[in-house]
């Protein structure tokens, strides 16, 4: 594969059955979206409008109920293992394995893909130092603040070197410092890896700030409305944010958003 | 420093003062009741002084409590060999596991003298008979705790995991496997233990080997002396099979902080 897939996303429908009560809950609904490659985007929704049911899809640990996601011509969940090593995520909390040292965690991708020992400590190395945790590759994760701990996930991301990157809320949890920060060096880092980049979150000025495009997803997940931030001058983010907080608000599109 | 801090950051002695006075009172005691009891009315062999369980001691046999520690050893690798490869096999099948779980929870309720008249009625050859006693006992143990452990391994961590496609067997060295390794520590600390007893009472039938054939031959002889000295070897041994294990699991569990 030369670059990044183009995204597709076609009536995408997923509908769950409760265990309980036997009734069905629409996630999903019937979203269309196109993601072109090296495309920066973040999909912002309310808390339980289906971001995650939609992030847990495109990383192909779940099925559509109808529709279909293609990464170029392949399906994330049909087409599993053709992803491995192109596909890095990032979420809400670190999700390092406690048992490991840093510098063994950013090179667990590595090993899942059979490289050379050498190539995978000089890969984590790289990484890990360049995100500022040189002095810490062999403390292990109880031993690192939150904000390491998630620098060492972003590490473990780009250490794949993948195609396409995801991020599930991978920030919010953070201090408002920290978060800016690590949200800025996730960025320049997925431009310069010319990597396409979806970053799911709940927080409109993180939205704004990251994303090429935003997308503002309704209850239950279907696109309100798409929007270019580079359309919008800097002066009117105002305007946009309570555009956008608008039509979270009345889960329809804000006429402003055109 | 806050006072537990302070309290936290003393060193800990390998024997607390509480042990050593307890100890002391309780061999005091003893000695206490040794001398006394002729003139109690009980028998001088029911309560010996510790010079003459001292001398019991120095004539234990090396050799038998080597045999009964090679049987536990070996027993207990057997029951976690197969404990851990079961419980892995009821994980990715569930209907394996509901088939068999039922099972197992009856064999960890039968009694180990039912194991032990079972070994006895069924096989001819000792070692085996103690073999498969332990292992009755011990195995359901470790597959248990490895099973629990498995389905316990975080959601948030198994989705990591599979986010990065691993095969099946990369899932399992490097998620499962490590995951579960705190939770096998104590099922070894709780078998080692188990272990000791089981293998003391099946060494009671039919060996003519090992710390409980010796003690048997003691009860024959009525020598409390000699059961004193045996049951002193065995608890020795528990001790340092468990701080054998403690020190692995603080080398292999060090990421714990």
């Amino acid at each position: 594969m030369s670059g990044p897939p183009p995204i597709a996303v076609r009536g995408l429908r997923k509908v769950f059955r409760q265990a309980n009560s036997g009734q069905s809950v629409i996630a999903i609904d019937r979203l269309d979206l196109t993601i072109a490659p090296r495309e920066v985007v973040s999909i912002v929704g309310q808390t339980g409008c289906g971001k995650s049911t939609f992030f847990d899809i495109m990383i192909g640990l779940d099925a559509p109920t109808e529709g279909s996601i293609r990464f170029g011509d392949k399906s994330p969940y049909a087409d599993f293992d053709h992803f491995r090593g192109r596909i890095a995520t990032v979420f809400q909390q670190d999700r390092l394995l406690p048992w490991r040292s840093a510098l063994d965690n950013a090179k667990l991708p590595l090993e899942l893909i059979g490289l050379p020992d050498a190539e995978q400590h000089e890969r984590a190395l790289a990484w890990l130092r360049r995100l500022g945790l040189g002095q810490f590759t062999s403390a292990f994760p109880h031993e690192l603040s939150g904000g390491m701990r998630q620098r060492v996930a972003i590490a473990r991301a780009f250490a794949m070197e993948p195609d396409i990157l995801l991020a599930d809320e991978a920030f919010g949890h953070l201090d408002e410092v920290t978060a800016v920060e690590l949200r800025d060096t996730f960025l320049k880092l997925a431009r310069e890896r010319g990597s396409t980049a979806v970053l799911i979150t709940h927080q409109l000025e993180e939205a704004i700030a990251v994303g090429d495009r935003v997308i503002v997803f309704g209850k239950p997940a279907r696109v309100l409305a798409d929007i270019r931030v580079a359309q919008w001058p800097a002066a009117q983010h105002g305007i946009l944010r309570e555009a956008i907080q608008a039509t979270l608000q009345s889960n329809r599109p804000d006429p402003r958003l055109g | 420093m806050l006072p537990e801090e302070h309290h936290a950051s003393l060193p800990v002695p390998i024997f607390p003062r509480q042990t050593l006075v307890s100890l002391l009172v309780f061999a005091a005691g003893w000695e206490a009741l040794a001398h006394l009891a002729p003139l109690l009315g009980i028998p001088p062999f029911a309560v010996p002084g510790f010079i003459t369980i001292a001398k019991r001691l120095v004539a234990v046999t090396p050799f038998d409590v080597i045999v009964t520690l090679a049987r536990v050893v070996g027993a207990l690798i057997v029951s976690f060999v197969l404990g851990v490869l079961l419980a892995i096999a009821m994980y990715r099948s569930d209907a394996l596991e509901q088939y068999l779980r039922p099972m197992i929870r009856i064999l960890m309720a039968v009694p180990v003298v039912s194991w032990i008249l079972f070994a006895v009625l069924w096989f001819p050859g000792v070692e085996f008979r103690i073999g498969f006693v332990l292992v009755a006992v011990c195995g359901p143990v470790f597959l248990i705790d490895a099973l629990d452990a498995m389905r316990g391994v975080p959601r948030e961590l198994r989705q990591m995991m599979r986010s990065f496609r691993p095969t099946p067997r990369q899932f399992f060295l490097k998620l499962m496997l490590p995951a579960i390794v705190p939770s096998l520590f104590t099922s070894w600390k709780v078998n080692i233990s188990l272990a000791i007893r089981v293998v003391t009472i099946a060494e009671l039938v039919g060996a003519v080997t090992g710390i409980g054939h010796q003690l048997s031959v003691a009860q024959e002889l009525f020598s409390v002396a000699d059961v004193f000295a045996w049951t002193m070897v065995l608890v020795v041994l528990l001790f340092l099979l468990e701080a054998l294990v403690a020190r692995v699991e603080s080398r292999m569990l060090r990421w714990r902080g």
